[in-house]
């Protein structure tokens, strides 16, 4: 434009000129083409503003796109926000009425859990009456014990009054005795020719009498020990203790013709010694009561019950009635005279007691003059702590 | 063996002392006895102390020796005559009527020589005074004299 404006200037001047002989003209020529100049002038800045305001407009312009570029992807973000929004509103919506759904539950279960307690509060209340039952029970308990220690230690106590009973019995019960027997013999001894029949036959009374105290005295201390006797239990062969007892039994009897059958016997649990004394006692008495017969006829034998062992000793002597047979275990009871089988009367009572002691039972069938069985049963657990 | 050996004999019923006796008598052993009635008498007797200072040195051939005796019993002097380097050799055989364990396990482990039960019978114990006396005062060999 500017070259335009200048050509154009130009031939405008050229024809100016040729116009321009007159001065006047000249001169006006001159300021109009002054004027004209500054109008180009400021036309050409005028260009050259309105070029640069175009340029400023067109970078304007560009940046509007740019802008609009923009505006447009940030409003496609916008929706694709939204979008979004939507979803997460409507993944919000379900998660609330899965939190309702929830909380329901909660409440469903807070009451439940309100049961619950209540029902624990009253296990609790139970479990403390049960403690306290339980410490009272205990109180009893330990009442019982200490009582139960009482009674042991009276016991012992009683034992030992025992044992020193029975030394007391057998010092100076014996020692007067000794004294009479001493005397009467003494007696028959330097003065056997001055002293008349008759006297003789009392001092022999007295004398026998005293004896027999003596045996009296040693059969009820014998029994009196057993009975206080700690039981030693061990298992033990039958068979041996039996063979064992008939050695001097056979010994002390050369001249009796006895036949013995003896059945094996299981083995059983209890205490040897005392063991042996049942069977010193059941078989020396089945030798005694068989005196009278030509042939004595003496059979053990043994029965397996369920829960316990029975051992029967019979013999095919004279027997006894039936109608007495309580006594027949008892201390100091016969039930024959002394002067047809001498004894004290302690064997049997020693059985009983000492197969008492080892949980078992003693007891015996017979007819007069057609022998006697004498049974006892051992059982077949050991026996604890059974006294007397 | 010709000179009489002397038996103490320790006892304080005057009834079995005089049982004894005459047990002894039945045995020809009566002269030779000396009796005391309690544990202090005994050991008296033993150091020729007391009533027996004057009496001829020498100790018994044989104790008979009682176990319950007052204020001083058997087996007391049994410990002191067993402590005694004097006397402690003496044969003791005690004769009693107690068979109590207790006094058979202190008589033993203090040492004693014998023990005698005298019998409720009287025959019986003639025999058995017969028996420790000819035993004990005849047949057994003397120990010696203990020294001091």
């Amino acid at each position: 434009m500017k070259k335009q404006n200048q050509s154009e200037a130009k031939t405008f001047r050229q024809k100016a000129e040729e116009l321009l002989k007159n001065k006047s003209a000249q001169s006006v020529l001159r300021l109009s083409e002054n004027k004209i100049q500054q109008l180009i002038y400021d036309l050409e800045v005028s260009q050259i503003e309105l070029e640069l305001q175009s340029q400023e407009l067109t970078f304007q312009n560009e940046e509007k796109e740019k802008r609009a570029d923009e505006l447009i992807i940030a409003n496609k973000e916008l929706l694709f926000q939204n979008e979004e929004k939507e979803k997460r509103a409507d993944e919000l919506g379900i998660a609330n009425k899965e939190l309702l759904f929830q909380n329901e539950e909660k409440e469903k279960r807070a009451a439940e859990l309100v049961i619950a307690n209540k029902e624990l509060a009253f296990q609790n209340e139970e479990k403390e009456k049960r403690a306290d039952e339980l410490i009272i029970a205990n109180k009893e308990l330990l009442f019982q014990n200490e009582e139960k220690e009482k009674r042991a230690a009276e016991l012992s106590i009683a034992n030992k009054q025992l044992e020193s009973f029975s030394y007391s019995v057998s010092h100076d019960l014996r020692a007067p005795l000794r004294h009479i027997d001493g005397y009467v013999d003494l007696l028959l001894r330097r003065f056997y020719d001055t002293l008349p029949d008759k006297a003789k036959h009392y001092l022999d009374n007295i004398a026998d009498s005293s004896r027999q105290m003596g045996i009296l005295i040693d059969d009820l201390l014998q029994f009196s020990r057993t009975g206080r006797q700690e039981m030693r239990q061990t298992e033990l062969d039958m068979n041996s203790i039996v063979q064992e007892v008939l050695k001097p039994i056979k010994q002390d009897n050369p001249n009796r013709n006895i036949e013995w059958h003896i059945a094996t016997m299981p083995p059983i649990y209890g205490d040897q010694a005392l063991l042996r004394l049942v069977w010193t006692n059941l078989l020396s008495n089945a030798v005694k009561f068989t005196r009278n017969r030509e042939k004595a006829i003496i059979t053990i034998t043994v029965r397996d019950e369920k829960d316990e062992f029975i051992f029967e000793v019979t013999d095919n002597g004279v027997g006894f009635d039936m109608q007495y047979a309580q006594k027949l275990f008892d201390v100091f009871q016969r039930l024959h005279p002394t002067d047809e089988f001498e004894g004290t009367g302690i064997g049997l009572a020693n059985v009983r007691q000492i197969i008492l002691k080892h949980g078992g039972r003693t007891w015996a069938e017979a007819k007069p003059d057609e022998g006697a069985t004498f049974y006892f049963s051992l059982p077949k657990e050991a026996e604890k702590g059974s006294r007397q | 063996m010709s000179e009489l050996r002397t038996i103490l004999l320790a006892e304080d019923n005057p009834k079995d002392v005089e049982l004894t006796l005459e047990a002894m008598a039945e045995n020809n052993l009566a002269n030779q006895v000396v009796v005391v009635k309690d544990g202090v008498e005994a050991l008296e007797y033993l150091r020729c102390e007391g009533k027996y200072k004057l009496r001829k040195a020498g100790n018994p051939a044989l104790i008979l020796l009682d176990i319950k005796m007052p204020r001083m019993d058997g087996i007391e002097v049994l410990r002191r005559i067993r402590s005694d380097v004097a006397l402690k050799r003496i044969p003791v055989v005690v004769l009693t009527s107690s068979r109590e364990e207790k006094d058979l396990i202190n008589t033993y482990d203090l040492g004693v020589n014998a023990y005698v039960v005298k019998p409720v019978s009287f025959q019986q114990f003639i025999e058995a005074v017969k028996q420790i006396g000819s035993f004990w005062a005849v047949l057994n060999e003397l120990p010696p004299e203990g020294g001091l």
